[in-house]
């Protein structure tokens, strides 16, 4: 039942992204708590002596009264891992062969993740919007009014011009100096090699990085009943292809690609996970959720 | 070529689907937004040459389908105009029944079948040279005198040979025959009929005479439509007597389109008139006219009663009738001893019958021990237990040979199971006066349905009205059911053996097992019954010509054997016809079950059993009436074939031109069931490689 608010084609119904999130985030919590395999509520952890800085509401005054020292409490919550997102907004994101587009589909997911992530995580969460330049950048933060700034990010973040990953790499560098969780959303029209050159070196500062490789089902199982024209979304290219080209080398290829990408990530040790636009949501949250426990990337330490 | 509904060509418009499918929708082509064309290639000039050599012969057979099935709804035909009048078949039929023996009236000589001949031989005269025709003769039968022939001296040898019949005309036999030929003969035919179109040959149904559209009729009308006949419509008169005094010849004498006149009516017997009386005929009406006493000498007699005075068809003032002077026949009566009253009770019956030509001899079974049975005209076992063996193989073997046996199982039999002759067995006795059915409450059964085709209940009228208190349960096996009683037991049974037959009444004539006796229906049923069993029904009495006679009883699977002894042991059937001659070989002789009397006048007949009969043939009294169908009506019927023509010489033409049209729509069809096969197996072999494999 609840997984239907996950399903991108009643998602498209709902305008505005706030919203998306929070049904999306709230129906995927829903569906969590009926499994005792995630249980990720604020729950205590340990005692950690109060040093000058630390924000005074977090102390424990009982534990003071007793032993006149002051020890600040930490939760298990409390341990924050910085995520960013990196979302692709070249042309190609535009396809959609169904109700929902590409950019949509990542744009939804995108904002659950921010949502998830500073609502219910209270992580500080950052978004880049990239094609082949950066064009908008929300540095991570816990701060109050961030999430509405993810979001009209999101809102603003209409495909244009085409993707390049060697260009915004070089300032993703410098905006990622933090360790953290990078997530990245896009349908990766370009050779799998180019591509893991471009992101690995965003794992050096010892960030989880996962792609996130968004396509539409008739990219891959296209359908053509007869000779027809084609034009790039990208670059307005025109070409009459046939259908026997489509069933059988069209196929092979985009097979290969897709095992390339696979395993080229693996082997530069980042996460990958195909998504098609017609599946729910709740891989990408699930991905997130077993990274953050999985505390590699932050353990208990660093409040 | 023309078309029956040419509005349906509009749909040739149709053929603009095709066309859009083919041709314009794939220019139309909307581009495709992709992601990206990194995978894909362009493959432009091989698509577009495939897509026309595919498709090209897909398009010429779409196109081919609609166009074909605008023209199957259009109904086109095609118009011989260049069929030559040597390629029609020419049917010349002439009407040789009894009424075209009349005078041909007019100036004209001779009867209306040499009027009719004559007519025949000029349209075989005229015939284009190469055209081939064939003679037919229509009388009582339709006759193909001739194949299909060219020699022109073949046909009017056919024709000239056409013999005066004595046959009834039917022009329901010439349209069956003419639909018969049709079958196999699809050329056009042109059907000469001469005939006087006599009223009476019309049959009771119009569309019996309707020909085939291939046919086209040519009627050819002789003798006067009108023409004032008298003649002797029917004779009622004793086939055998005893007694001539007693004898009454009863004649109606009737008038076509006659005026009131006298007539004087002759009794002829043997040639000569014995008795002449005036009788006045009303203006086109009936008079009847008796004879008392017909003096005939002993033996077969050949009488006639005739109309003297001359009028348009003399050929019919006479009808014969054949009458046999004898003895009183004996009928054998085996009775017990202590039964009284069935002798009295038959025998009463049998003196009181019309004629009474037959006398009862009451015996016991002993001592018709060492009688011979064939010395009788039938024989009776009435209610006899126990019949010596000597006697009943005495009769089984009269009956194989021909005799006929009348058994009654009366209640002195019911406590014995064998039916002495019959062959079967009582398998129970059905006593209803102790009878505690529903349907037995009155202490007695009537009798129920009654076969009246059968000659022995013909006349018994009444019946049903008879009271039975006791019948025996029997087993009919294949033997033919005369009557039941009411609740269905069968009271009279027929059984064939050999030539002869046995009838079986199950309950007596002795008064206690029922009231039949004291009936009167029983005179009328022993009287049909002796006459049925002595073969007197069979050969009494006037025929009409064409009617069959039944010459030796049909092989059946159980009388097979007792027949084949009869046929086999050399029972053959001699038959002197009116003109002297013996019209059936040697062979027909030894097997024919029947013969057809074809010729009116008296026929000499010996039958298989021995027995010898004068039969008199007399032709269809509907001859002797002269009314010509009316103009309308052959009209009708000339129109009903072809297109039509009527009276002789009409519209040849257009009979011609609409008959050599034969219509398309079966090959349009054809080809239209090929063209949707051809166009649906390239469809599916191309759509096929379309399909996606997910």
């Amino acid at each position: 039942m609840l997984q239907r608010f996950l399903d991108p084609a009643v998602l498209a119904g709902i305008s505005s992204l706030d919203l998306v999130a929070k049904t999306v985030v709230d129906g995927f919590v829903a569906g969590l708590h009926r499994s005792p395999d995630f249980g990720f509520s604020l729950e205590f952890a340990e005692y950690r002596a109060y040093t000058p800085g630390d924000d005074l509401r977090h102390v424990d005054w009982n534990l003071f009264a007793r032993t006149e020292r002051c020890y600040l409490k930490r939760y298990r919550g409390e341990t924050n891992t910085q995520l960013t997102v990196l979302l692709d907004a070249s042309n190609s994101m535009k396809y959609a062969s169904g109700a929902v587009t590409k950019m949509d589909y990542a744009r939804y997911m995108a904002a659950s993740l921010c949502y998830l992530a500073l609502h219910n995580q209270h992580d500080p969460a950052g978004l880049i919007v990239f094609d082949d330049e950066v064009r908008n950048f929300i540095r991570p933060s816990t701060r109050q009014g961030q999430l509405h700034r993810l979001l009209a990010g999101l809102e603003q973040a209409e495909p244009a011009a085409r993707t390049d990953f060697g260009k915004p790499l070089k300032h993703f560098q410098e905006f990622l100096r933090r360790r953290g969780i990078v997530l990245v959303i896009s349908d990766f029209y370009e050779q799998p090699e180019e591509i893991v050159k471009a992101i690995e070196p965003l794992r050096f500062h010892g960030s989880e990085v996962v792609l996130f490789h968004v396509l539409d089902p008739k990219e891959i199982y296209p359908e053509m009943k007869g000779p027809a024209i084609l034009v790039d979304l990208e670059t307005d290219r025109r070409l009459e292809v046939i259908p026997d080209y489509v069933k059988t080398q069209y196929r092979a290829k985009m097979d290969a690609h897709l095992e390339q990408m696979k395993d080229r990530a693996q082997a530069a040790g980042l996460g990958y996970h195909l998504l098609t636009t017609d599946k729910p949501l709740d891989r990408a949250l699930t991905e997130y959720l077993t990274l953050r426990r999985s505390g590699r990337t932050s353990g208990l330490g660093g409040a | 070529m023309g078309f029956l509904a040419p509005w349906f060509l509009a749909g040739v418009l149709a053929v603009g689907l095709p066309v859009f499918v083919h041709l314009l929708r794939k220019q139309t082509t909307v581009p495709r937004p992709v992601s990206s064309l990194m995978f894909f290639e362009q493959g432009t000039q091989s698509s577009t040459r495939h897509r026309r050599l595919r498709y090209l012969l897909l398009f010429a057979l779409r196109v081919l389908l609609v166009l074909l099935l605008a023209l199957a709804f259009a109904r086109p035909f095609f118009r011989h105009k260049n069929v030559l009048p040597s390629d029609k078949l020419l049917l010349v039929a002439v009407d040789n029944s009894y009424s075209m023996n009349a005078k041909a009236g007019g100036a004209t000589p001779g009867t209306r079948l040499d009027e009719a001949k004559r007519g025949a031989l000029e349209a075989i005269a005229h015939k284009v040279p190469g055209q081939k025709a064939q003679v037919i003769s229509l009388g009582g039968q339709m006759s193909l005198l001739t194949q299909p022939v060219e020699d022109a001296g073949a046909l009017r040898a056919a024709v000239e040979g056409i013999e005066p019949g004595d046959g009834h005309g039917n022009f329901g036999e010439l349209g069956r025959g003419m639909r018969a030929m049709a079958e196999t003969v699809h050329t056009p035919m042109e059907l000469d009929l001469f005939s006087d179109m006599q009223s009476s040959n019309m049959p009771g149904n119009f569309a019996d005479m309707v020909l085939p559209g291939n046919v086209a009729l040519v009627l050819h009308r002789v003798g006067e439509t009108t023409v004032p006949n008298w003649t002797v419509e029917s004779v009622q008169a004793p086939g055998q007597l005893v007694d001539t005094k007693k004898a009454r010849v009863i004649a109606v004498i009737a008038g076509h389109r006659t005026p009131a006149a006298t007539r004087a009516v002759s009794l002829v017997v043997n040639g000569t008139a014995i008795a002449t009386k005036k009788v006045d005929v009303p203006a086109d009406g009936r008079a009847t006219v008796a004879f008392d006493g017909l003096d005939v000498p002993y033996g077969e007699s050949r009488c006639a009663v005739r109309i003297d005075g001359a009028d348009g068809f003399p050929n019919d003032d006479a009808s014969n009738f054949a009458v046999k002077r004898a003895d009183p026949e004996r009928v054998l009566f085996v009775h017990q001893a202590s039964d009284t009253r069935s002798p009295l009770y038959f025998g009463a019956a049998l003196a009181a019958s019309a004629q009474a030509s037959f006398v009862l001899q009451p015996i016991t079974p002993e001592q018709a021990s060492d009688i011979d049975p064939s010395k009788y005209a039938f024989v009776v076992v009435s209610d006899v237990p126990s019949v010596p063996s000597i006697l009943e193989h005495s009769l089984e073997r009269n009956v194989e040979n021909g005799g006929s046996v009348l058994v009654a199982t009366g209640m002195a039999e019911s406590h014995r199971e064998h039916i002495p002759v019959y062959g079967g067995n009582v398998e129970d006795g059905h006593f209803y006066a102790r009878g505690a059915s529903e349907s037995e409450d009155a202490g007695f059964a009537t009798a129920g349905a009654a076969d009246a085709s059968h000659p022995a209940m013909r006349d018994a009228k009444g019946f049903e009205g008879t009271k039975f208190f006791y019948a025996a349960v029997i087993d009919p096996g294949k033997a033919r059911v005369v009557a039941r009683l009411a609740d269905g037991t069968p009271l009279l049974v027929d059984k064939q053996v050999g030539e002869g037959h046995v009838l079986l009444f199950a309950s007596g004539f002795d008064n206690l097992s029922n009231d039949l006796p004291l009936n009167p229906v029983f005179v009328a049923f022993v009287d049909q019954t002796a006459k049925y069993l002595s073969g007197e029904e069979r050969v009494s009495g006037a025929r009409v010509v064409d009617s069959f006679v039944q010459l030796r009883n049909p092989v059946n699977e159980e009388s097979g054997n007792a027949a084949k002894g009869a046929a086999g042991s050399g029972a053959t059937v001699d038959i002197v016809g009116p003109d002297g001659k013996r019209p059936l070989s040697l062979k027909e002789a030894a097997a024919a079950e029947s013969f057809q009397l074809v010729h009116a006048g008296f026929y000499q007949i010996q039958f298989a059993n021995g027995r010898d009969a004068l039969i008199a043939v007399n032709p269809d009294r509907r001859e002797s009436d002269m009314q010509a169908i009316p103009d309308d009506v052959l009209k009708l019927w000339s129109g009903s074939a072809g297109t039509g023509a009527t009276e002789a010489g009409a519209t040849e033409s257009a009979a011609e031109a609409t008959n050599n049209a034969s219509s398309l729509w079966w090959w349009v069809m054809l080809l239209l069931l090929m063209a949707v096969l051809a166009e649906s197996g390239l469809a599916s072999r191309y759509l096929g490689t379309q399909r996606e494999q997910p």
